[in-house]
C-alpha cells in the first residue's frame, strides 16, 4: 500500500496552500502567476481518477474530415452525440463551469 | 537602447511587459527640447511564425493612423543590435479585460461600443491595393474559404485529432458565405487590445495578425463568447451590446454573416490554444500559461458544438 495521503488529497491542500497561505502575500504582479499555479493544481486534482473517454478522438476526427455527416440524418445525430460525450467528459477536467 | 539608436536623450527606460511574442519599452526621452513618452516595440526570443513582423506592423498602425483609427501614434523604426524595432507615442488608459469588463458594469458601454463599431468601420476603410502593404499579398477571393482552408492546414500541423474541431470546419464550409470585397481586418480586435480612457477607446493595439479579408470577421471576433469573460450576457466583447457596436459601425454590414464569423472566431482560437498546447509539449517553450491554455479547448469546443448547432437549425 503506497502512503496516504494520497495524490488527490496533497493536490487539493497545494492548491489551497497557494490560495490562502501564500497570494496574500505576493506583491499584485505575481497574483496572476499564482492563481495560474492554483488552477494547474485544480485541473490536475480533477484529472485524477477521471476516466479516459470512451470516444476515439483520432476515429472521429478522420471520419468527419473524410464525408462530413448531413444535418437531418441518423450518422449527424450519432457523431454529435459522441462529440457532446466526449467534449463533456474532457471539460469536466479542464473547464467544469464551462458545461455548468 | 541608447540615444544613438533612438536619436533622442532617454531619461528612463523600462519594460511594460514581455508577451510571448513581443517586448514593450517604455521610454521617457527629451527630444527638441521637450519630453516626450515613447512605447518602444521589439521581437521577444520566440516569434510566432503567423503574427507580423515589426517593420510589417509599424506599417499598418501608419495606415490606421492615416485612416484615422484611434491607434498610438507611429513615431519611427529601426534596428538595433540585428532586432527591428518601432516607436510610438505612449497612450495612457485601461487595457485590462477584465478591469474594462468591472468598469463598463452588467449593462455595458453603449457608447464605448459605438465607438468601437466607428473604429472597425475605419479599419475595413482600408482596402486593396495598397503600395505601403505589400506583405498582406494578393487578397484572398472568397475569405471564408480561405480561412477554413488556413484553420485545417494549422489543424494539421498541431498534430492532435480534434474531432470537435474538424465538425466545426465542416459547418462553415456547409455555411461560407458569398464573398464580398476584401477588405483589412485587424483580426484580434476584442476586449484586451483595446486601451480606453474614461469610457472613450482612444487606442485599438495589437497589430500583429492583420490580413485582407471579409470585414464581417472582426465583428464575429469580437461578438465571440470566448471574449466576455465576467460579462457573459454582453455580446460584444463583454463590453456592451452588439445592437451598439453595429450602429457605431453604420451600414454596410449584413447581419446574417456574422453567425458565421462568430463560430469562425471560436475555431480559430481554439486552433491556436491548441498550436500554443504543442509549443509546451514539445517543450519548445515550456511555461504554465501556455500549459494552461491547452486546457481552455474543451470549452471552447463546447462552444463550438453549440455554434454548429445554431448555424444548422
Amino acid at each position: 500500500m503506497l502512503e496516504r495521503p494520497d495524490a488527490g488529497a496533497l493536490v487539493a491542500a497545494a492548491r489551497q496552500t497557494v490560495l490562502d497561505a501564500l497570494l496574500p502575500h505576493l506583491p499584485r504582479e505575481k497574483h496572476y502567476e499564482a492563481r495560474m499555479v492554483a488552477n494547474a493544481l485544480a485541473i490536475a486534482g480533477r484529472a485524477m481518477g477521471a476516466p479516459q473517454p470512451a470516444q476515439d478522438a483520432a476515429a472521429l476526427a478522420r471520419a468527419i474530415r473524410a464525408a462530413p455527416p448531413l444535418p437531418g440524418t441518423a450518422e449527424y445525430a450519432r457523431v454529435h452525440a459522441a462529440l457532446l460525450a466526449l467534449t463533456r467528459a474532457r471539460a469536466a477536467v479542464s473547464a467544469p463551469k464551462a458545461i455548468a | 537602447m541608447d540615444d544613438a539608436a533612438l536619436g533622442a536623450r532617454v531619461i528612463a527606460r523600462r519594460l511594460l511587459s514581455g508577451g510571448a511574442i513581443q517586448q514593450n519599452w517604455l521610454y521617457e526621452v527629451e527630444t527638441n527640447g521637450a519630453r516626450e513618452e515613447w512605447v518602444v516595440r521589439t521581437d521577444n526570443a520566440a516569434t510566432l511564425a503567423v503574427s507580423r513582423s515589426r517593420p510589417e506592423e509599424f506599417a499598418l498602425l501608419r495606415a490606421a493612423w492615416a485612416a484615422g483609427v484611434p491607434v498610438p501614434e507611429p513615431l519611427f523604426q529601426g534596428v538595433h543590435q540585428g532586432k527591428p524595432f518601432f516607436a510610438m507615442r505612449r497612450l495612457h488608459g485601461e487595457t485590462n479585460a477584465v478591469a474594462l469588463c468591472k468598469a463598463v458594469g452588467p449593462a455595458g458601454d453603449a457608447a464605448l461600443l459605438r465607438q468601437c463599431g466607428a473604429a472597425l468601420r475605419r479599419i475595413h476603410a482600408i482596402a486593396p491595393p495598397r503600395a505601403d502593404l505589400p506583405f498582406l499579398g494578393e487578397p484572398p477571393a472568397d475569405a471564408a474559404l480561405a480561412f477554413v482552408a488556413q484553420m485545417q492546414a494549422r489543424l494539421d500541423d498541431a498534430g492532435t485529432p480534434r474531432p470537435v474541431l474538424e465538425w466545426g470546419l465542416a459547418a462553415l464550409r456547409r455555411h461560407a458565405p458569398p464573398p464580398v470585397p476584401a477588405v483589412l481586418v485587424h483580426n484580434d480586435f476584442r476586449n484586451g487590445n483595446l486601451m480606453v480612457e474614461d469610457g472613450r477607446l482612444v487606442g485599438v493595439l495589437d497589430w500583429e495578425f492583420p490580413a485582407w479579408g471579409d470585414p464581417h470577421q472582426d465583428i464575429g471576433w469580437i461578438c465571440a463568447p470566448c471574449w466576455r469573460f465576467t460579462n457573459q450576457q454582453l455580446e460584444a466583447g463583454g463590453l456592451g451590446r452588439r445592437e451598439d457596436l453595429l450602429a457605431g459601425y453604420g451600414p454596410g454590414l449584413d447581419e446574417s454573416r456574422i453567425p458565421f464569423w462568430v463560430l469562425a472566431a471560436t475555431v480559430r482560437w481554439a486552433v491556436i490554444a491548441a498550436d500554443q498546447g504543442a509549443r509546451f509539449l514539445s517543450g519548445t517553450e515550456w511555461t504554465l500559461e501556455l500549459a494552461l491554455t491547452a486546457h481552455l479547448l474543451p470549452a471552447l469546443e463546447w462552444q463550438v458544438l453549440q455554434q454548429v448547432e445554431m448555424l444548422d437549425a
